[in-house]
């Protein structure tokens, strides 16, 4: 029989296509499908949806757990968003300590791992980053999405041609309307990544939240790094955290006013149309730098690049770096602290309204016995005491 | 070994790999492919079937801005309504050299700016240009390289230039302020390489042109040609004006509106699935640069090749990074295509926001150089292609040797452009 060479290549190039699909299929199913894992802490008294305040989400992939710990005294409220932008993971794994250990002894803290949970189900086109990481405790190991900073576009495609956030008309980059960190306030009938900052929005009033804390990572190239941003109506707190944690918290922390020019961030919109004061955390995350030489687990979880340091050199760096990086315990500890310090702060001056933590490691205990120590055996727990992200 | 030098093994596997598949006369899309799998195995990372999908869709979004637009643009041409433009300019301003260049400007800038691609220029008006050109006394070396600069001008062009698009959305800046940056130093600069190109010649022997170009139908007229024009635009601006109160379609689908129109309104019966499978057919090596390219890309991430270049060339002193733009971004079109945007164009553009030059404005003098690169090896895609389009017996070098003046008025700009960005920021408020 005479073998078409043509036909032939042709048909294998097909295959090749074919299994080159299949493998690669099965690699995002298993990410976007991939449970996380939360132990339910002591405080933890109810798991609400984002959908109980506002019904537009139900049923759709960012209709996020919202974990309400509530302590034996009243007080105000506190929300904590992890997972604004899941590329930045130390936020989401300070999110999870605090739902699995926190003890709450006077007001309530709300939490969401996962604020756009659409986000943590893709990694970046062009970005290689790892598809998940594992964080070592001592009964074993607990593996987390590594996410993006946008909403997946299988959950919200096509992106205009130029983005124009709701309500101030400013123009922003198309692919920032899925950029729940552009989005807020949201719009009840806007794209689901929209919806998600209305129904947060909704539940900020509904709940009379005191303070919204949005944690995020940075690019060490980035200028507004290793600071805390405050929306006026929290500048006075923002400040004396700034202070309290660089004197005493063992590591500098600096303060940003949210600048009224840059519109649709937490830091903004929050604080402009809810009652809320409004911060944003931001801890250094070398992966994120445009200089990163390999793109892996490892410089995800220790933070040591060489070629970043060679920038920082060159004075191209807003944050220092040097050979033992920034790694996942120390950016997930300075969290940990920031907010510990607001709370106490916030509690201090507003007695009635307090909110009183304890429980939660700060800075030198998470660096000391790392990130895992503070994440419990999952399956050890009754199933009435997990969920899952 | 330090990251440094097994990063630059990696790097040297890879470009190896490029030559050698290059030199065993495969594609370009291929060589770039097997470039990434080499430096993937040279990296130690196997195989990574998840990363080369991940990369491969990087670009998806522009491949088919482009795919729709070409359809857009070709239905147009078959439909008779770019000869009818050509075919009507040509008699009305035939002894008007000067408008006459003008009006060829316009409908050179007009397809690349609209796509973001200079090869759709080239292949809608730039055939029929050639023609208006060579009987304007200009010869066919000359008149391909104006088409390609212009080509290569209109790319860069706004509302969309892809090198300025890419680029922003890799330092997580929007893409707006970019219209003035963008659209002056093109006009300016296709004005003056079309005049001076194309100024020695003789007057317009109209009988002769006008027979040679194709005839547009009878009932052809300006309101079909202009009409899907205008839906393009009437989506764009009620996209912008009702923003909170329409469904968001995406470019891709405004160009299949205008397509639409096209069809309904041609004169002449359009065989649609033929028009689609040559646009296709067509755009066939393009598509599959970009999406090799969103491999390539994918795997340096991966490897740590694309830090290592960056890193090496925000280190450099500044005034080398200046003066090296010329060379570097050129080059790296040749090689990456629109891959040099993440690549180069991110970390670049980090270093001049770091020392207080306006990014957009560095980024638009940036975009404007880019396109020469297409002209050169390895890919020369837009080069070739104009060559071919025109008809050109002559040598390519004769072609490339023309655009030598123009390329250097360019380069000139956009470097300048670049070191006093901050000066030009007010541009970007307009």
């Amino acid at each position: 029989m005479r073998v078409n060479v043509r036909s032939l290549r042709k048909a294998g190039f097909l295959l090749l296509g074919a299994a080159l699909m299949l493998l690669a299929g099965l690699s995002f199913y298993n990410s976007r499908h991939l449970k996380e894992p939360v132990v339910l802490g002591p405080s933890v008294t109810e798991v609400k949806k984002l959908s109980d305040y506002f019904e537009g989400l139900e049923g759709t992939i960012n209709d996020a757990n919202v974990y309400v710990l509530e302590g034996q005294e009243p007080g105000g409220s506190v929300l904590i968003l992890g997972g604004t932008h899941p590329e930045e993971p130390a936020g989401r794994l300070a999110t999870w300590i605090l739902a699995e250990n926190a003890v709450l002894e006077q007001g309530r803290l709300f939490l969401i791992l996962s604020a756009n949970r659409s986000g943590t189900t893709v990694t970046r086109l062009g970005g290689a980053y790892p598809p998940d990481y594992s964080i070592e405790t001592p009964w074993g190991e607990r593996t987390f999405r590594m996410g993006d900073r946008w909403s997946n576009p299988l959950d919200q495609w096509p992106d205009p041609e130029v983005y124009i956030h709701y309500p101030s008309r400013q123009e922003l980059a198309y692919m920032d309307i899925r950029n729940l960190n552009r989005t807020w306030p949201g719009r009840a009938n806007g794209t689901l990544t929209e919806k998600t900052c209305f129904a947060i929005i909704q539940m900020i009033k509904e709940e009379k939240i005191d303070i919204a804390i949005d944690l995020h990572e940075a690019e060490l190239q980035y200028p507004v790094i290793s600071v805390i941003v405050a929306h006026e109506k929290g500048q006075d707190l923002a400040a004396m955290t700034s202070m309290m944690i660089s004197g005493m918290g063992g590591f500098d922390l600096g303060m940003e006013n949210s600048p009224h020019a840059l519109r649709g961030l937490s830091h903004r919109e929050i604080g402009d149309h809810t009652d809320a004061i409004s911060l944003l955390l931001e801890a250094p995350e070398p992966m994120l730098d445009a200089t990163r030489g390999r793109t892996d687990r490892k410089l995800l979880l220790e933070g040591k690049d060489e070629f970043v340091v060679k920038a920082g050199e060159h004075g191209l760096l807003f944050e220092k770096i040097d050979e033992n990086g920034w790694p996942i315990d120390v950016r997930v500890g300075r969290h940990c602290s920031a907010i510990l310090q607001i709370l106490e702060l916030w509690t201090e001056d507003h007695p009635e309204r307090g909110v009183v933590v304890t429980s939660v490691p700060r800075y030198a205990e998470v660096i000391e016995n790392g990130t895992g120590a503070y994440l419990h055996d999952h399956r050890k727990v009754s199933p009435a005491r997990l969920r899952f992200e | 070994m330090s990251m440094f030098q097994s990063t630059q093994i990696i790097l040297a596997v890879m470009v190896v790999t490029y030559v050698v598949i290059r030199l065993l006369k495969v594609s370009t899309e291929l060589a770039l492919f097997f470039a990434a799998l080499a430096g993937a195995l040279a990296g130690g990372a196997g195989i990574p079937t998840r990363h080369i999908v991940e990369g491969a869709f990087t670009y998806l979004d522009i491949i088919l801005i482009f795919v729709t637009a070409t359809l857009f643009m070709n239905l147009l041409k078959e439909s008779g309504g770019v000869a009818f433009v050509i075919r009507g300019i040509l008699s009305r301003f035939h002894r008007h050299r000067s408008v006459l260049f003008v009006l060829i400007t316009l409908l050179l800038l007009i397809p690349g700016a609209l796509t973001g691609a200079g090869s759709v220029t080239v292949l809608i008006t730039g055939g029929m240009i050639a023609v208006v050109l060579h009987y304007m006394g200009i010869a066919r070396p000359r008149a391909a390289a104006i088409i390609f600069i212009l080509a290569g001008l209109s790319a860069a062009a706004p509302p969309v230039s892809l090198w300025a698009m890419l680029t922003a959305a890799g330092v997580n800046m929007p893409y707006v302020g970019f219209f003035l940056p963008l659209l002056i130093p093109c006009v300016v600069l296709a004005l003056l390489t079309i005049f001076i190109l194309g100024w020695k010649g003789r007057p317009v022997d109209l009988e002769k042109a006008l027979a040679e170009l194709p005839d547009a139908p009878a009932k052809m007229n300006w309101l079909k040609v202009i009409l899907p024009f205008l839906v393009f635009f009437a989506f764009v601006l009620a996209g912008r004006i009702w923003p909170h109160s329409l469904p968001i379609i995406g470019l891709p689908m405004m160009f299949v509106a205008a397509a639409a129109v096209t069809f309904l309104l041609s004169p002449v019966k359009l065989d649609f699935l033929k028009v689609s499978r040559e646009t296709i057919h067509q755009l066939l090596p393009l598509i599959g640069t970009l999406t090799c390219v969103g491999i390539l890309v994918q795997v340096m991430t991966l490897t740590g090749v694309r830090g290592l270049i960056a890193v090496t060339i925000v280190t450099l002193p500044l005034t080398v990074v200046f003066l090296s733009l010329s060379v570097v971004l050129p080059v790296s079109e040749a090689v990456l295509m629109w891959g040099a945007a993440p690549v180069l164009g991110v970390p670049l553009v980090l270093l001049f926001n770091t020392i207080g030059l306006n990014p957009i404005v560095a980024l638009a003098g940036m975009s404007v150089i880019w396109p020469l690169g297409d002209a050169l090896p390895p890919t020369a895609i837009i080069g070739r292609l104009t060559k071919d389009t025109v008809g050109m017996e002559e040598s390519y070098g004769r072609m490339l040797a023309y655009c030598l003046v123009p390329a250097v008025l360019i380069i000139v700009t956009g470097t300048l452009m670049v070191v006093f960005s901050k000066e030009l920021s007010f541009l970007t408020l307009l």
